[in-house]
């Protein structure tokens, strides 16, 4: 419940500076560059003169992006993550969003699973990693188990948030002009609720992004993650790093796409107004 | 208890059992290496209690969590208020901040494992990673909130630095700091794990993974319930406090 309203509220309170982007040009662009620089230039500065050579810096990570985006193992790896997060989160929006609109329309299912999603969503969706392992070995199984574990209480959770707010008038509405109980789930709970599906979504796609890397560096299966362990301990910092940019880069999109779909798919949705 | 109490409950306590029913069975059902029966974790949960290593293990992971995430406050706390306070910094650094929320932190553990290698450091660090951006996101939200007029009147009344953010700034700050604190609880819980687990392992974390190894389907069980249990208790903790100070927000 308080998930969705910090959730939404950050996402309407985030947008400000983006809608208005003439005057966040102009009036902090300068200052965010400086700031940019400034850490740029100390993380250089602290690497060169106390670290080991081959510690990541920027002038060398800048080196290593194009070296690193041509070769084919990353690319293959990257591909395998991406194909695994977005396998994962296909599943989770579709099982996700249906479990939480029974969740939200229904007392009776409400009551016998509210415990367990809030429960399982609890967990450090880490620890299942043991599990899973053992239940689907060490296979992309096991990497999609997680990543659907650590997206799915999220989309759930606020799906039934969602649900649960429909205007009470809409939902009258519907049935006195007799609109059966299937028809009024598709076309009103679930368009009602998209606002919440999609702040869910933010933060089951980020952690859906963990649970992929995490699974890959228990599981050593191929991925973004294993890329990341594997240079690392082989003491190439500045590729490794490279992924780490790219996974960040994912982070942050995932972000601006939910903002952007908010403010322009659902310009209705004004919440605490 | 009284009698409606009780009867608010009840559906809670049916759906709890029901679920241990359904374990159960479940459990019986399938092979002992894919699940074991909730009878037979409790049996060997009490033995990992009496044997004494349990009470080890989740001592080492509290000390774990505790330092990290007693780490994160002190740090992000007093510089997300100061952020608050100074404009041009907040401006400045908040792209970089929301960046660093979004990235996911468990990317950097190869290479603090290559830098700083096995001891209690490097784990505090990744637990202290996980846990000081909610704090520092949320708290600088919190410093968007507070109206540029209310300092102006805090000001032109000469109040001095101190009560200003005393007077001003905490109240301001402080409900979206709890917000921060709750979601860190959560994401140090994760650190905790996977400091755990891939740093030198110890605590809670090495019992999974040792059960696991072992093929010890109770074992892991049995960790997951309590580790389970553990998140329940903090995320309750969290929302406590965050609800404690919610009806400061404007």
């Amino acid at each position: 419940m308080t998930e969705t309203s910090i959730g939404a509220s950050s996402a309407v309170v985030a947008a400000p500076p983006a809608t208005s982007r003439p005057a966040a040009f102009s009036g902090s662009f300068v200052p965010r560059l400086l700031t940019g620089l400034v850490i740029l230039l100390s993380w250089e500065i602290v690497v060169r003169a106390v670290a080991p050579p081959y510690v990541a810096k920027p002038s060398t990570v800048v080196l290593a992006i194009p070296r690193v985006m041509t070769d084919p193992e990353f690319l293959r790896a990257l591909g395998a993550t991406l194909a695994a997060v977005t396998e994962g989160l296909a599943i989770t929006i579709v099982a996700g969003t249906a479990i939480g609109l029974l969740m939200g329309r229904s007392a009776i299912v409400d009551r016998m699973i509210r415990v367990y999603i809030n429960g399982f969503n609890a967990l450090p969706m880490i620890i299942v990693l043991p599990l899973f392992s053992l239940w689907f070995g060490y296979s992309g199984a096991a990497r999609i188990g997680t990543i659907i574990f650590a997206a799915i209480f999220a989309i759930t959770m606020n799906v039934a948030d969602g649900a649960r707010s429909v205007p009470r008038e809409f939902l009258e509405v519907a049935r006195s002009f007799r609109s059966g109980r299937w028809r009024m789930l598709t076309d009103i709970v679930l368009p009602a609720s998209m606002p919440y599906l999609l702040a869910g979504f933010r933060l089951a796609a980020g952690r859906a992004l963990i649970g992929a890397v995490v699974a890959e560096f228990f599981l050593s299966i191929g991925g973004l993650g294993y890329y990341i362990l594997y240079n690392s301990r082989a003491y190439h910092h500045n590729e490794a790093f490279v992924g780490v940019l790219l996974l960040a880069a994912f982070g942050v999109s995932f972000e601006l796409l939910v903002n952007w779909c908010t403010r322009h798919f659902m310009p209705w949705y004004r919440r605490g107004a | 208890m009284t009698i409606g109490a009780i009867r608010r409950n009840a559906p809670l306590w049916i759906s709890i059992g029901a679920g241990v029913a359904l374990w159960e069975i479940a459990g019986r059902l399938t092979s002992a290496a894919f699940m074991v029966p909730f009878s037979e974790t409790l049996v060997r949960l009490w033995q990992l209690i009496t044997r004494g290593e349990f009470l080890v293990q989740l001592f080492d992971s509290a000390e774990l969590f505790l330092t990290g995430f007693v780490l994160a406050l002190i740090v992000g706390a007093p510089l997300g208020m100061l952020l608050a306070r100074v404009r041009l910094l907040r401006i400045g650094i908040e792209p970089y901040i929301m960046t660093l929320y979004a990235t996911p932190m468990v990317a950097l553990i190869p290479f603090i494992l290559s830098l700083m290698g096995f001891g209690f450091a490097p784990k505090v660090l990744v637990v202290f990673l996980f846990a000081v951006f909610p704090v520092l996101y949320n708290t600088v939200e919190g410093a968007r909130s507070i109206k540029p007029e209310m300092i102006e009147v805090a000001k032109s009344y000469r109040s001095t630095e101190w009560s200003l953010w005393r007077e001003v700034m905490l109240p301001y700050t402080l409900p979206y700091m709890m917000t921060g604190v709750r979601q860190a609880i959560g994401r140090a819980l994760v650190g905790m794990i996977a400091a755990e687990f891939f740093l030198s392992s110890t605590g809670l974390g090495q019992l999974i993974m040792g059960a696991s190894q072992d093929f010890d389907t109770a074992g892991v069980f049995a960790s997951i319930l309590v580790i389970g249990l553990i998140g329940v208790g903090l995320t309750r903790l969290g929302l406590m406090i965050e609800q404690h100070f919610a009806h400061w927000r404007q």
